[in-house]
Order: C-alpha cells, then structure tokens, then sequence
C-alpha cells in the first residue's frame, strides 16, 4: 500500500474537523485522521515479503517491530480519547439539547 | 542510587493518587503532603549530587540506548521539576480545605502531576507524545469538573483541538523515525545534520511544531485557552495558566532547540513575529474584556507571546530571559489567577465593573494581588521587570522590534489599570470571605518568591543560567522612567478609550472563534509555516 494512501485519510479527517457543524463528527474525524495516521507508520514499516515479527527460528526476514508496539499504544489512547470525547457529548445533550457547534456556543458571547 | 531517582518523581505521585482514591479517609487525603515533601527532599538531594552540573540517564530494561524507552535529565528537566514541585506544593495547600474529602479530585491532580514530572523528564518521542495525551485527557476531566454546561462545552473544545495537536506531533515522529530509525532524542538530535535538508525532516518539524503551537496558543490557535479558564476552577485555572501551558513551552525547547539544533533551521524571526503578533492580539482582547478571569486568561496568551520573542533568539541571554519569563510568569499569575478566585468567591461576581472595595474588604488578599499586577507589568524591584529586560536584550538596537515590545507593554499595564478598579471603592459587606490560613499561606508563598526573585536576581541567574545578569539594573533611570512612561499612557488610554466603551471595542470582545474556525486558523497556520520554511529559508 502507498503511504499516499494514508496522507488522503489523513486529509480527509482534516477536512471533517475544518467543516463539520456537529460534535460527534468532529469526534469521528480527529479519530479518522488518527487511523491515518497509523496506517501512515504501519504502511513505513512493512515491505513486500517480510514476516510477522515473530522470531521462531533466527535469521528470520521479519519487518520491523517497533512500529507496531508504538501503534497498539496509540490506538489504545485513541480510544481513551473517543470515549472521554463521546461522554462529553452525551453530557453536552443533556445540557443544552443540542450537539451542534453553532447551538452550544450560540448562547453565550 | 542516584540514576533511579527520576523514576520516583513519576512513581510517587501515581502511587500515591491511586492510594487516595482506594483509601477514602481524611487522614489518607492528607498524604500528598507527606509525598511533596518527600519528592522536595529528593530533588534538592539531586541538585546537591551535582545532577545540574552532570545531567543523568535512565536506560529501561538494559536495552541498547537506541532503542530503549530512557529518561534523561538535564538542566532544562531540573528546572521544569523544581517549578512543579513547587507550584505543585502550593495549588495543593490552596485547595486543600476544599477538597479534602474530594477523592476523585485529588486523584486527578496527583495523577497529573506524575505524567507531568514524566513529560519533563523523558527521552523518547513516542514517550514524549503519550506523556501530552495523558496530559490532555487528564486536563480535560478537570476543566469539566464543576459538571454544568459550559464546562462541558469547554472541556470538548480543549479535548479536541489538542488531540488534533497531538496526531501532529505524532505524525512528525513518524516521519523522523522513517528517517532516522530511532525515537530516542539524543540519537536523533546528534544525527538530524545528515538529513536535515530532506523534505521529510523539513515536514517533520514543521508538523511537531504546528502540533505544539496549538498547545502553546500561539495567535490564530489560542481560542481554547480563554474558554478553558473561564469555567475551570480557581485553582485548574492557576494550574492551567501557571503550568500546562509552560508545558508545552518545554516541548517547544526540547523540539526547537534541543532535537533540531543541529539541522538550524533559521525559523527564529519566524517564531519572534508569531511572538509578537500573540503578544498584541492577546493583550488587545485583554484591554475590551469585562471578565475578571478572561482578562487574566488573555493576558496569559500575550505574555506567551512576550516568552517566545525571548525563546525564539539565538542569542543566549534573549533566550534565557524567556526561561526567566516562564518561570516568573508560573509565580505571578498563579498568584493572581489564586486572589481572583478568592474574590470572586467573595462577591459571587465575575464582572470588574461589579466589584469594589477589594483594598478595604479583604487587606491583605488585595496586597498580594497588587504585588501580582506590579510583576506582570515589570515593574523594577519585582520579577516581571528582571526576565523582560533580558527578553529585549536581543532586539533592543532593532526601533520596530522595540516599537512592538513596548506596545504589548503598554497595553500590559493598561489592562492592570483597568483591573486595579476593583481594588478602590467602599468597604462591601460581604458574608463569603473564604478564611483559611492555608489559602493566605499559599499565595504569600507565590508572592515571596516573585518578590524574591526581582531583587536577588543576581545570584539567581548566575546559579541557574551561568551567566552574569549585569544586562539588568534596578537603579537604571531609563527603567524606572519608561515604567512611569507606560503608567500615565496607560491612565490616558484607559480614560480616554477603554472607559468609554466604543462600539468596536464591544465587538473585539464579543469576537469568538468557533471550532470550524479554529481548524481553519489551524490550516492557515501551517500553510504559512510550510512556506516559510520551504520557500523563505
């Protein structure tokens, strides 16, 4: 896969956060730009023909491990994130019954 | 022994807020004492090892130094630890009386404070990047502690654009460890000349420091920070304005000028006029708001904007008068984010016009606070005056740099002007003072300290920064002159403009930046970065 390929999701994201009026698409797109961007450092890391990193036997033509140690990581504060952000909203709703941007902060100059 | 020791000022403080909340008595909570003052202890046993001559590093798990997860302290870790000790000690003594019996507060606070001492502390990019996550979520749950509407709403904003920030960053290491195949800092900042001229690197930085300019709120990316301090409490707010905000300061050293030192990139003017343009705006809103807290939260963002015209310098006593900046400004708008606080608790108001008599009402609250204002507009004998006149050192032969030094200045002191009304007036009876010994106790400390450092400035710097301080003079005439200049420009601004409450000046502050716009400000922010370092350098 092209690393491109992760820079379009990425841009994507970043397009959702510039234009979306609604806070749970916010949410979905700092966590679109996320998944980018871990796509972007797994798709650095692999090549044609390299193994799991799994050493059974030495010599092994494994890609490069460290990646995906750091990935598992930032998918796990990815979600830390999502669902601190999606309790937000849900408490947003209660308050002012709206999950618009414009409707939340419309009140208050 | 002593190489282990930077791993307590991460494991005491974790420990201990789990404790805390396990264990819900009165005598448990009043524990965290009992761990500053072991975590003080350690760290003057630190400086008197000679760790701030020998800086020290932690390797994890025996692995190779390139790969292993490290921490490495440094004379800038050293300083960082010894302010959030202290400040630590201090929002801890001021709340205490309130919160006591609040587990779940003191959890947070103690458990941010271990991730802090951990961010200041690390070797390691990836480290680096989940230490600020951490960071960000933790100040997320107590900006929304009070549970209403609009510290949720502010919470959300925060959550979100810092988390945007920190994909940034995270995007950077990405891309410098495709580069350099090593997330350890010293590896990388001793090989970043082999590439540096590499579009990828170029990339790099200019997304690591983009993810770092919305934490720092530089100009187009501040609009979460004035949100944040209006709903949190007084004590998240001195929290907020006196450390997280340095935080990411740190990150900008340890990024601008630890990891990319060598690659030299001529961003410095760059990063001065970002500087500069944060400093005005942020004291422009400041001199229109009504708000007692907002009119301190800009004042944080222009006196930002003061530190990165010193961070930003090559020369060595610019930029050691921005450290000073940071340091001082952590003492002094604590202390006045702190005797806000006790204020309006007192009058139940947030609004300046609203309050007065704060001089009879509450003496000695109205000292310190005083005592706040004269070092945040620099003048002699206090802190403020010491780290601003360092910070212009640099650019002092250069007329507009000045012109525009002494504009944020002047608008610094006018708005203290504006917020010194307070203090007149007739005595107010008001039934809510919150007496506590330990509160006053709290921002006595604040207000010794930035006294402290204003006079014995000398030994200080020489200390702490290895130079003579003989750029500043507390006799200096010109000095006291220009202080006295900006003063009655200051009452005639403030008479002639601010009172009168012009149309525009009700919509400067009725300005707010939505979250689409912020992304955009974002966006335009990097586009003008990617072409200054591209096209301009």
């Amino acid at each position: 896969m092209n690393p491109i390929l992760s820079f379009i999701v990425i841009l994507v994201g970043i397009y959702g956060v510039a234009t979306s009026k609604n806070i749970i698409k916010s949410v979905f797109s700092v966590t679109i730009i996320e998944a980018g961007t871990i796509l972007l450092f797994l798709n650095l890391a692999v090549y044609e023909g390299g193994l799991i990193p799994i050493l059974t036997e030495l010599g092994m033509d494994v890609v490069d491990p460290l990646p995906q140690a750091l990935m598992i990581t930032t998918i796990v504060i990815g979600s830390t994130i999502t669902s601190l952000a999606l309790m937000l909203c849900i408490k947003i709703f209660h308050h002012f019954g709206s999950i618009e941007w414009k409707v939340i902060f419309g009140g208050d100059k | 022994m002593i190489e282990y020791m930077p791993l307590l000022f991460v494991m005491i403080p974790v420990v201990l807020s789990i404790v805390i909340y396990l264990f819900k008595f009165r005598m448990v909570s009043r524990l965290v004492f009992v761990g500053q003052a072991a975590m003080i202890s350690i760290f003057i046993y630190m400086l008197f090892e000679g760790v701030y001559e020998n800086p020290i590093t932690l390797i994890f798990g025996g692995w190779s130094p390139i790969f292993a997860i490290s921490f490495y302290v440094d004379q800038t870790s050293l300083i960082f630890i010894g302010l959030t000790l202290f400040m630590w000690f201090v929002i801890l003594l001021f709340t205490f009386k309130k919160h006591r019996d609040d587990h779940m507060y003191l959890f947070f606070l103690m458990f941010l404070q271990g991730v802090f001492l951990g961010l200041v502390q690390t070797n390691d990019l990836f480290n680096f990047f989940v230490f600020l996550e951490l960071i960000t979520v933790l100040v997320t749950i107590l900006i929304s502690y009070n549970k209403n509407g609009p510290s949720f709403r502010a919470g959300i904003y925060y959550l979100l654009i810092n988390t945007l920030g920190a994909m940034f960053i995270l995007i950077g290491i990405i891309l410098l460890y495709y580069v350099y195949g090593s997330i350890n800092i010293q590896y990388v900042a001793s090989q970043i000349g082999q590439f540096s001229e590499s579009t990828i690197v170029k990339l790099a930085y200019v997304m690591m420091l983009s993810g770092i300019s919305i934490k720092v709120a530089f100009v187009p990316l501040y609009s979460w920070l004035p949100r944040a301090h209006g709903v949190a409490q007084t004590s998240v707010s001195a929290l907020l304005s006196g450390l997280i905000v340095k935080l990411s300061l740190y990150a900008f050293i340890r990024i601008h000028h630890d990891l990319f030192l060598e690659a030299s990139y001529n961003t410095g003017l760059f990063f001065f006029y970002i500087g500069a343009i944060t400093g005005l705006v942020g004291v422009t809103f400041a001199l229109v708001q009504k708000d007692l807290k907002q009119i301190l939260a800009y004042h944080t963002v222009s006196q930002i904007g003061l530190m990165m015209m010193g961070l930003s310098s090559l020369n060595d006593v610019s930029f050691s008068g921005g450290f000073l900046h940071i340091i001082n400004h952590a003492f002094f708008k604590s202390l006045l984010f702190l005797a806000a606080g006790q204020i309006i608790y007192a009058y139940k108001t947030k609004k300046v016009y609203d309050i007065q008599g704060v001089f009879k009402t509450m003496p000695f609250t109205a000292i310190l606070l005083i005592i706040g204002m004269l070092s945040i507009s620099g003048m002699p004998f206090f802190s403020g005056y010491v780290s601003k006149s360092l910070i212009k050192y640099a650019f002092k032969d250069n007329t507009f740099h000045m012109i525009l030094y002494t504009l944020i200045n002047i608008g610094t002191v006018t708005s203290f002007l504006k917020f010194s009304r307070i203090l007149f007036g007739p005595k107010l009876d008001v039934m809510f003072i919150f007496r506590d010994s330990k509160r006053v106790i709290a921002m006595a400390l604040l207000a010794i300290v930035s006294i402290a450092i204003g006079i014995f400035y000398l030994p200080i710097i020489t200390q702490v920064f290895g130079f003579e301080a003989t750029q500043v003079n507390l006799f200096d005439i010109r000095s006291w002159l220009d202080y006295i200049l900006y003063v009655s420009i200051g009452l005639v601004l403030y008479r002639v403009v601010i009172k009168k409450d012009f149309k525009f000046l009700q919509k400067i502050r009725n300005f707010s930046m939505s979250f689409e716009d912020a992304n955009y400000a974002l966006i335009l922010f990097m586009s003008v970065f990617i072409s200054v370092m591209f096209f301009m350098i």
